[in-house]
């Protein structure tokens, strides 16, 4: 994320703003993963994540005026798509049946997690299904931190909540994913043992 | 271990790239003209449309219910009528035959005193 916020100059967003293609489209570049991500993480599906990506930069084309600086941009980004992820979840999980549950959860993509590089790939799978368990708003707290690499402070700010709470998310969403992972890796090495 | 996890959550957590198809539609939300953005203008048409069409099923229930209301009165009043009518006749019925009652028993009185009269020892 970093690196996008890099490759995005002061220049470009300035010629953004005064509705230069060139510029949108270098910022859209440097932006897509980042927003796309995050709205695939917190939602689940492919389909809910294009949608919420394509609302935000669509409210961000008509609030385009307000934005003051590169990381005002990545900031505003950030809390537009999760506060909305939330919402849609929170919607969701209100309206939601047996029969739409079943379907949503049938059709949970299966490339949440980038295999690229992992160290892994079974762990890694886990840690997706120990994503989904938390609660949106816990799991907004570690997508901000660990795939955008922000600090409490910048989460908290984000995500407009106390930074002891968002210190408390941490702290629990890792304990509980550390506790079902050493539970899932002893209950594999027991089958092996077996 | 919890560094361990940490790092494979930073592994598993790289943000992903959008399809090609997708990156088109983001370019096209910031390129179009705000006032002229089409999708978003049809998903508010489509909101509009659901508001709408609640809107227009609510009243069409509301429109409903009064019928069924109004249909439900007018067959209570149209039972009550009847059922006047039906008490008034039974009423116009016991009258008649309390008329003729008497007149018989009017008759059978008169019979039996000249019955009397012409046969005293009897």
């Amino acid at each position: 994320m970093n690196e996008a916020v890099r490759q995005f100059t002061d220049d470009e967003l300035a010629l953004a703003r005064k509705g230069n293609p060139q510029a949108l489209t270098a910022l859209v570049l440097a932006h897509q993963r980042s927003v796309y991500s995050l709205a695939l993480r917190m939602l689940g599906t492919r389909d809910l994540a294009e949608d919420l990506a394509q609302d935000v930069f669509m409210q961000l084309n008509r609030n385009l005026k307000s934005i003051e600086s590169r990381e005002h941009l990545a900031f505003w980004l950030r809390k537009v798509t999760t506060c909305r992820a939330i919402d849609q979840l929170r919607q969701r999980a209100r309206l939601a049946t047996t029969s739409l549950d079943e379907h949503t959860h049938l059709e949970r993509d299966t490339h949440l997690f980038s295999d690229a590089g992992a160290s892994d790939p079974l762990l890694q799978r886990h840690l997706k299904l120990l994503l989904e368990e938390l609660s949106p708003p816990a799991r907004a707290v570690v997508l901000l931190r660990y795939q955008e690499d922000l600090d409490p402070v910048d989460i908290a700010r984000t995500l407009e909540m106390q930074i002891n709470t968002v210190k408390s998310h941490l702290k629990r969403s890792l304990q509980i994913m550390r506790q079902k992972t050493l539970g899932a890796c002893q209950s594999r090495g027991e089958d092996k043992s077996l | 271990m919890s560094q361990d996890l940490e790092s494979q959550l930073r592994a598993a957590l790289r943000p992903i790239a959008p399809s090609a198809t997708l990156e088109k539609k983001l370019i096209a939300c910031v390129t179009d003209d705000p006032l002229h953005a089409q999708p978003k203008a049809n998903r508010i048409g489509w909101a509009g449309s659901r508001s709408r069409i609640r809107r227009l099923a609510i009243a069409a229930a509301a429109c409903l219910l009064t019928a069924v209301g109004l249909h439900n009165g007018m067959q209570l009043r149209r039972e009550r009528a009847t059922g006047l009518e039906a008490r008034r006749q039974v009423v116009e019925a016991l009258r008649v035959t309390r008329q003729k009652l008497n007149l018989a028993y009017e008759i059978v009185k008169s019979q039996s005193g000249s019955y009397a009269d012409d046969n005293p020892g009897a």
